[in-house]
């Protein structure tokens, strides 16, 4: 059995072993293996290559465009999806205006360890997607499953842009698979994770399971649950999205990120701007609550949507 | 790359003191004369934006530009149009971006000082002020990593930049990793506005080193040949394993922040410290007083240079500009990523 | 098993320093576990005797498995404050990550909330009468409207009708014969559905006609029965034209002229050619117009001039042989009058006492309830009724 966390750790492995440009920088990523076990031994087996970084954000992904713009192919690991917000300014105005305004590509991985776990209160469990997703020239990835863990963490270091690659840190060690996989759905292309006919979630990254669950528990009632895995959310399948929707006429987004502008938002709004004759009832949309993210896990349990609380909302779209 | 006529005797052997003093002259005099046609070219409403001059700041500038060399990697600031010139960089490609010329290198997606070619080592500076030094630090990581040695990587910064967060860990970080990396802070006393009295206040920029660990050098901005020494002392450094260079200038910025700025916020008493003499100036009555060249010469040059911005422009005038109904409004290199445009 | 890092979801029990009966110390490690990251000591909450161990060395235990029990004394748990009942633990929610013994908090039960405006929104305002955009789209298709699923009994929530029951529907009526509506029907129905969107009522009453019949005879050219009507209403409106006001929104919107209609049957539908300012025009001059109208009205040729912009309308059913009919106004309109067939009915001769013949007809005033009440209209009709009973001063 491999974990989701162990897929990441293979994917680059792999990334170092096949190609020369590919480095990995960040905070405890060298010996220690990193704060979440992710570069385990990858120091040792690829020596010079995983390197420690100052406690600098900043500096790292201003670092990892240089280097970019010199033809290599860095990883970026934030210890935290939170402490991105340091190096917010490289992102979204150094890395992601480059090869618009100068034709020079820029590829870059940044992986942020996303989503909330018990326990990690305001500043280690956001889900900072949405935010990246907001600016042009960024492809930010949201893998739910051990096997997208891997290929779309390879196919983010083959792609000539900068990726946000949130890898949800509940899914770490949650979530097993028998094998790694030889086989990937190109990026771009949501995944229809349960199929249905009385209303769809479109989802992602761990949210995709609370919506399984959701479903598995509904379909004892009947009713047939359509989940879509949106994998990335940028870009966004909006064709498989709509073309689910043509079939169930109900539509529910679930996000484990704020509501306020988010990627719940956006599918609401492109499902209603292209797709408001498919729909049978108003779109409907879940996201956590608008607050900092709790510490103690009776509120954090809360704060976010859940299988149960999922079910509630779609009971009352499915009787709208 | 280099500019066909402007300093024909420049070369890498420029090593005796006044071959160098002349070339650094040069490109500061074409610095001088090139920016104030741009800034005609603002005043007359032919370039919208932005203009920012470097008036005062010549001679640090081209020292800085002078002493890199081909293979090295430049990421200038606002007032480095003679680093610029001397690095490498055309007229032409000033005043295509300034004016928003589809045939420049920023095709009217970016313009006037955010200019640049990444893969000629020339990096176009975001208006984030320290950010570019991290991206430095970053392509000399990557040639380590590449295993290419000897090559320097040099930014500009200002005094106000030296507040940010940026700076320091970029600083720190190319400590960290010894990276060969000069950084030039021109210390022009105002950020914008800004006196430095409101900036910081250690006793000099330079001891800032101290706490990173890595070397510093004074020099005054206002004197062409101490720029020259020190900032080729520094990038020699640099080059030859000394790990990061920090080079900290005084000079005074005889212009506003941009043409749109008087600059009535200077003390009027520095103007008259030995900071506000005219750096250009400065060198021109060293040249006459070396006998290096005569006053005849230096005026044959000046003209040399008219005719050159006077030639830029006019080729940039006749060419076409960027047209939003062909213009590919996709900001990603991985076409088939992109969503197409979106609803707008 | 404690939370023993962030995202930990189990630990594998490597050591066990304490066997069962063993007195620990509060803080003291008592349980040794690996986790991904690191080894660690599970301590003990407080002190004690170790009653019951439960874990197994080279075991693996989720987060919040019971691992043991420690028998303490009732000082030490009360000074813990674990002698109260501990209150079920909160659902942190993840799907895989409780044991199914997990209490779940109950969901509130979804009330009436009230909206910004503080009116209560029941949950389900839109009942029967939503319908989807799906199915709006799909009806659009078909050129289909609201007024069409009026047969449909909806399967969907508060009654609305589904797409599927849509569709069923279009299945069933396709096994009936089918012919298309010609153009006048469809343009009948569509005026008829958008005036039946408005409260709509008739009032009625008998009027003598045997003036009217007894002018008409003398006259020459003779004018139709429903001139009369039509001029009478004409004359009365004329007086007072409130009622034919419509309301849009919160205004009365008042008519500019007395131009008055009147219904003329054309093939498949009906006709209202238009007589214009007829409370200014006397009958006689009105009577050529009027026959005009009606014979290019049934051979569907009114001139534009004739056509619309009419405030009200004149209907007579008694042609049809009908006594009694609640005609529907124009949807541009408020009013409209009808007039059933006349008949000989027996009159009460108070100073003869006795019965005497008498023609009457009924007339019907049918109107928009939201502009006019019983008595406006009663009021109207009263006075058209004294108008034709002095036909010659019309």
């Amino acid at each position: 059995m491999i974990t989701y966390l162990e897929a990441i750790r293979e994917a680059q492995a792999k990334a170092l072993a096949d190609d020369p440009r590919v480095y990995i920088y960040g905070q405890d990523v060298g010996n220690f293996g990193g704060a979440f076990k992710a570069t385990k031994g990858l120091a040792k087996e690829y020596p010079g290559r995983v390197l420690d970084a100052p406690i600098s954000e900043d500096a790292i992904i201003g670092s990892a465009i240089g280097a970019a713009i010199e033809g290599m192919r860095p990883i970026i690991e934030m210890q935290f999806a939170d402490f991105s917000t340091v190096g917010f300014n490289q992102i979204v105005n150094q890395a992601a205006t480059l090869h618009w305004r100068t034709n020079v590509p820029c590829p870059i991985t940044i992986r942020l360890p996303s989503g909330g776990t018990a326990g990690g209160g305001p500043f280690h469990s956001q889900s900072m997607e949405a935010l990246y997703a907001h600016y042009p020239g960024l492809i930010v990835m949201t893998p739910a499953t051990v096997e997208d863990a891997y290929s779309m963490l390879l196919e983010a270091v083959a792609i000539d842009d900068p990726v946000i690659f949130c890898e949800h840190k509940y899914l770490y060690y949650h979530l097993k698979a028998e094998a790694l996989p030889t086989e990937a759905v190109p990026t771009g292309k949501a995944r229809i994770a349960r199929a249905g006919r009385d209303a769809t979630i479109v989802t992602y990254s761990a949210m995709v399971h609370e919506s399984l669950a959701c479903a598995e528990e509904l379909a004892t009632e009947g009713w047939e649950i359509e989940v879509i895995d949106l994998r990335s959310i940028k870009p966004l399948d909006t064709d498989t999205v709509l073309a689910s929707v043509a079939r169930t006429g109900r539509l529910l987004a679930v996000g484990e990120a704020w509501p306020w502008g988010g990627v719940t938002a956006e599918i609401l709004a492109r499902v209603a701007t292209e797709g408001f004759d498919l729909l049978d009832a108003a779109p409907m949309r879940l996201n956590a609550k608008d607050t900092p993210v709790p510490y103690h896990p009776n509120l954090w349990g809360t704060h976010r949507p859940t299988a149960k609380t999922i079910a509630a909302a779609l009971r009352q779209l499915l009787s709208a | 790359m280099v500019q066909a006529t402007a300093a024909p005797s420049v070369s890498a052997e420029a090593s005796d003191t006044k071959a160098r003093f002349l070339a650094g002259y040069r490109w500061m005099q074409l610095a001088r004369v090139s920016e104030e046609k741009i800034a005609s070219l603002y005043r007359g409403g032919k370039i919208t934006g932005g203009v920012f001059l470097s008036k005062g700041q010549e001679a640090l500038s081209a020292a800085t530009g002078m002493a890199l060399r081909k293979g090295d990697v430049f990421a200038p600031l606002i007032r480095d149009q003679a680093g610029r010139l001397a690095f490498g960089e055309t007229l032409l490609d000033g005043v295509r971006t300034y004016m928003g010329s589809r045939l420049g290198p920023m095709r009217g997606r970016d313009g006037n000082v955010h200019r640049g070619r990444p893969l000629e080592g020339l990096l176009p500076m975001i208006s984030h002020l320290g950010a570019m030094l991290p991206v430095v630090a970053g392509i000399l990581l990557g040639r380590r990593f590449r295993g290419i040695e000897g090559t320097v990587g040099a930014t500009s910064l200002g005094d106000g930049a030296t507040s940010t967060g940026a700076f320091h860990e970029g600083l720190n970080l190319a400590a960290v990793e010894k990276l060969p990396l000069v950084l030039v802070v021109a210390n022009n006393q105002y950020a914008y506005s800004t006196p430095t009295s409101r900036q910081f206040v250690c006793q000099d920029l330079a001891d800032k080193a101290v706490g990173y660990g890595v070397a510093a050098h004074n020099v005054d901005g206002t004197d062409l040949g101490a720029c020259l020494e020190v900032l080729y002392r520094a990038v020699e450094a640099a080059r030859t394993g000394g790990g990061p260079q920090l080079v900290v200038a005084s000079l005074l910025r005889l212009v506003g922040h941009g043409e749109h700025d008087d600059a009535s916020y200077v003390d009027p008493k520095l103007r008259d410290t030995p900071l506000g003499r005219d750096c250009l100036l400065v060198a021109e009555q060293r040249i006459l007083a070396e006998g290096w060249a005569n006053s005849a010469t230096l005026r044959a040059w000046q003209e040399d240079a008219q005719r050159q911005i006077e030639e830029a422009v006019t080729t940039t005038m006749r060419e076409p500009l960027p047209d939003p109904n062909t213009e590919d409004w996709c900001a990603l290199a991985s076409r088939h990523l992109s969503e197409g445009s979106l609803p707008a | 098993m404690p939370q023993l890092g962030e995202s930990i979801a189990e630990a594998t029990v490597v050591r066990l320093p304490f066997a069962v009966g063993d007195d620990v110390q509060g803080d003291a490690e008592i349980i040794e576990v690996e986790t991904n990251k690191a080894t660690m000591g599970v301590t003990a909450p407080c002190s004690g005797r170790l009653a019951e161990l439960l874990a197994e060395l080279q075991h693996s235990y989720p987060v919040g498995t019971t691992l043991g029990w420690l028998e303490v004394s009732e000082d030490e748990a009360a000074r813990l404050g674990l002698d109260v009942a501990v209150p079920a633990p909160a659902d942190n929610g993840h799907a895989s990550a409780n044991p199914s013994s997990t209490p779940v908090p109950q969901i509130a039960k979804a009330t009436v909330e009230p909206t910004v405006r503080g009116l209560p929104v029941p949950a389900h305002a839109a009942g029967a009468s939503y319908l989807s955009p799906r199915l709006k789209a799909r009806m659009n298709e078909l050129g289909m409207h609201a007024a069409d699923l009026a047969g449909v009994a909806g399967s969907g929530a508060a009654g609305r009708v589904t797409v599927e029951d849509f569709e069923k529907f279009i299945s069933q009526i396709e096994q009936h014969r089918l012919s298309p509506a010609s153009s006048m029907r469809v343009a009948v129905a569509d005026a008829m559905r958008r005036s039946w969107t408005r409260p709509l009522a008739t009032v009625g009453t008998p009027v003598r006609i045997d003036a009217l019949l007894a002018h008409r005879k003398t006259s020459n050219p003779k004018p139709g029965p429903a001139l009369y009507a039509l001029r009478a209403l004409a004359v009365a409106l004329g007086e007072n034209s409130a009622p034919a006001g419509r309301l849009v929104g919160d205004k009365i919107v008042h008519p500019r002229a007395i131009d008055v209609g009147f219904a003329v049957e054309a093939e498949d539908g009906v006709l209202v050619p238009v007589l214009r300012n007829a409370d200014k025009t006397p009958l006689a001059e009105m009577v050529v117009r009027y026959n005009e109208l009606v014979e290019l009205a049934r051979q569907r040729r009114l001139p534009p001039n004739a056509q619309g912009g009419s405030i009200a309308t004149v209907t007579n059913f008694g042609t049809f042989g009908l006594e009694w009919a609640t005609p529907i106004p124009l949807p541009e309109q408020t009013l409209v009058l009808g007039m059933g067939a006349g008949r000989v009915v027996p009159d009460w001769d108070k100073g003869k006492g006795v019965f005497t013949p008498a023609t009457e007809a009924h007339f019907t005033l049918s109107f928009d309830h939201r502009v006019l009440d019983g008595g406006g209209a009663g009021r109207l009709l009263q006075r058209i009724t004294a108008l034709l009973q002095e036909p010659e001063k019309l």
